[in-house]
């Protein structure tokens, strides 16, 4: 008989025994992630909407707090008190899934919050982080766009 | 050596051989399947290179038209066998493809080509008594090609824009899922209306079936992914994965069209350690309906994700918000 079949069942074994456990820190999408100091996530802000520009090659996320979801659902003015981020990222390929595409280097955090005006529904606040470790941008050109880009997007559907 | 203490030796090593043998001849009359070739109803229809590749790699586990070599017969290497072909062609049989619809084929297709791209397909120990049933790196790429080939990233078509509106306009008025009465999966998984409010773990942009998601993770989910600790990923914690229609503009602006589904991973090692240790549910459309037909249909979902067991049976790779 040919020795393979001893050699089989010995094979299977060790096959099995060799699985390597991939570094849990590896699975991480670090190129994408936030640094930690811009604590984000204790803003608690919920998914408004999420889309692509194939042109540019990214991929955006809108974040908002519950004012801003209900004033872009029901889609009436702006009101004090709204906290809306734009997150955006060049995409890359899955590289778990051929097929997909996920957020690769982060490229731009644009956070935006409403306050009170006495001449408007609300006076609009306007930052634009940049690149990996999301600096602040001084030059303001494009904000007036910018905002109106991300007041006008409507929310995925959530049921 | 000495003559005097090779002779029993030789005499333990000899009948221990035949016992063996005898065993072995033993095995091969008692509890042996049957593998049958049932009749072809529908083969795969793919351009002859594509075929090709496939046929020699996967079409004796996944066809019904498996060639069982000699050497395959002999038990008990002949039970994993005929195991593998009968698992096999309960998830993927290409003799039977056109048996399902257009989209469930180029899934399955898709699904074929990365658990061959994952090097869990064809299954390792069987590649190894069959060295010819390799893919190689350049018939990867034949497949991968293929599969790109049939992709076309179309704008967005009025049936698709059409169906948002509707949606859109119920939702916007404040229709919402079910909050009691909770529609459940039959596998007992309950269909969880929170997920909205959970946070995000990562977004995808399928290509290959033209549909935007946003993953989210429950309070342990994200908590875990703080601390790295997410392999495996600690009991209670869930993810909820949201797929919408893809809908893009002439100016190549993608946005999320029409809510398709809901997805759920629930991490609990025990309660549903026959299914990777993981409940995993389905509902479609904004009335929830759960997905599946028998109660076994988390078997599909576990086999897809299986090329991912080495971490923990999922894709996703965490975005630290
Ligand atoms: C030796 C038999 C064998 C060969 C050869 C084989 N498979 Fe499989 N395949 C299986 C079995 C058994 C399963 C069920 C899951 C498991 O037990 O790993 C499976 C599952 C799958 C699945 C998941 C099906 C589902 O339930 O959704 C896919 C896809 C797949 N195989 C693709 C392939 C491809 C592509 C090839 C060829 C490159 C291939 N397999 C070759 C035995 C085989
Ligand atoms: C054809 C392959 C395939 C099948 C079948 C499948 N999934 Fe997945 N699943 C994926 C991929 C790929 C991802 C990664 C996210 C993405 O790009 O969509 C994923 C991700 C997920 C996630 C997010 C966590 C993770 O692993 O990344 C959940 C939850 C999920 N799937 C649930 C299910 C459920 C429930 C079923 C069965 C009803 C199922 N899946 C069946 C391919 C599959």
């Amino acid at each position: 008989m040919k020795a393979i079949y001893i050699l089989f069942p010995v094979l299977v074994l060790l096959a099995a025994a060799c699985r390597e456990q991939p570094d849990e820190k590896q699975l991480i999408n670090k190129e994408a992630s936030l640094p930690e100091d811009f604590n984000f996530s204790k803003l608690g802000l919920k998914v408004l909407s999420s889309s692509v520009n194939e042109k540019q090659n990214t991929m955006s996320t809108i974040y908002g707090n519950d004012l801003a979801l209900n004033t872009a659902k029901a889609g009436t003015p702006v009101q004090a008190g709204e906290v809306l981020a734009m997150i955006t990222w060049k995409q890359k390929k899955d590289e778990h899934w051929f097929g997909a595409k996920i957020p690769g280097n982060l490229q731009t955090v644009e956070m935006i919050r409403t306050s009170p005006d006495a001449q408007k529904s609300a006076k609009v606040d306007y930052q634009r982080y940049e690149g990996k470790k999301l600096t602040l941008k001084q030059d303001t050109t494009g904000n007036d766009k910018n905002i109106r880009y991300i007041f006008e997007q409507h929310p995925s559907v959530m049921p | 050596m000495s003559a005097v203490s090779q002779t029993p030796l030789k005499k333990i090593i000899i009948s221990l051989v035949f016992v063996v043998l005898g065993c072995l001849l033993i095995l091969q009359f008692i509890n042996r399947p049957v593998i049958e070739n049932p009749p072809v109803t529908g083969d795969l229809q793919a351009p002859q290179e594509v075929k090709a590749i496939l046929k020699r790699a996967c079409y004796d586990c996944h066809s019904n038209e498996s060639n069982i070599r000699w050497y395959d017969k002999i038990a008990p290497a002949y039970w994993k066998v005929a195991e593998d072909v009968k698992k096999g062609r309960e998830g993927l049989n290409f003799s039977v493809w056109s048996a399902m619809a257009k989209p469930e084929q180029a899934a399955k297709l898709w699904e074929a080509v990365n658990q061959i791209q994952a090097g869990a397909m064809p299954i390792k120990s069987y590649q190894i008594v069959h060295p010819g049933t390799k893919v190689s790196a350049t018939d990867l790429l034949i497949l991968r090609n293929y599969l790109s080939g049939t992709v076309t990233s179309k704008l967005a078509d009025t049936s698709k824009t059409n169906a948002l509106d509707i949606q859109y306009d119920k939702w916007a008025k404040g229709a919402e899922a079910p909050k009691t009465n909770l529609p459940v999966a039959l596998n007992g998984i309950e269909f969880i209306p929170d997920y909205k409010n959970w946070q995000v773990v990562t977004t995808s942009d399928r290509f290959d079936n033209n549909s935007l998601r946003v993953v989210f993770g429950n309070d342990i989910a994200i908590k875990a992914i703080k601390k790295n600790h997410i392999n495996p990923w600690p009991n209670g914690a869930i993810f909820a994965k949201v797929a919408w229609d893809r809908l893009k503009d002439a100016n190549g602006n993608v946005k999320t069209g029409a809510f398709k589904q809901v997805e759920y991973m629930i991490k609990n090692d025990k309660k549903y350690a026959s299914t990777a240790g993981w409940g995993f549910a389905r509902f479609k459309t904004p009335k929830m309906l759960p997905y599946g037909k028998t109660r076994l249909f988390a078997t599909e979902c576990v086999n897809c994700h299986r090329p991912m067991k080495n971490n923990d049976f999922v894709f996703t790779m965490p975005v630290k918000h």
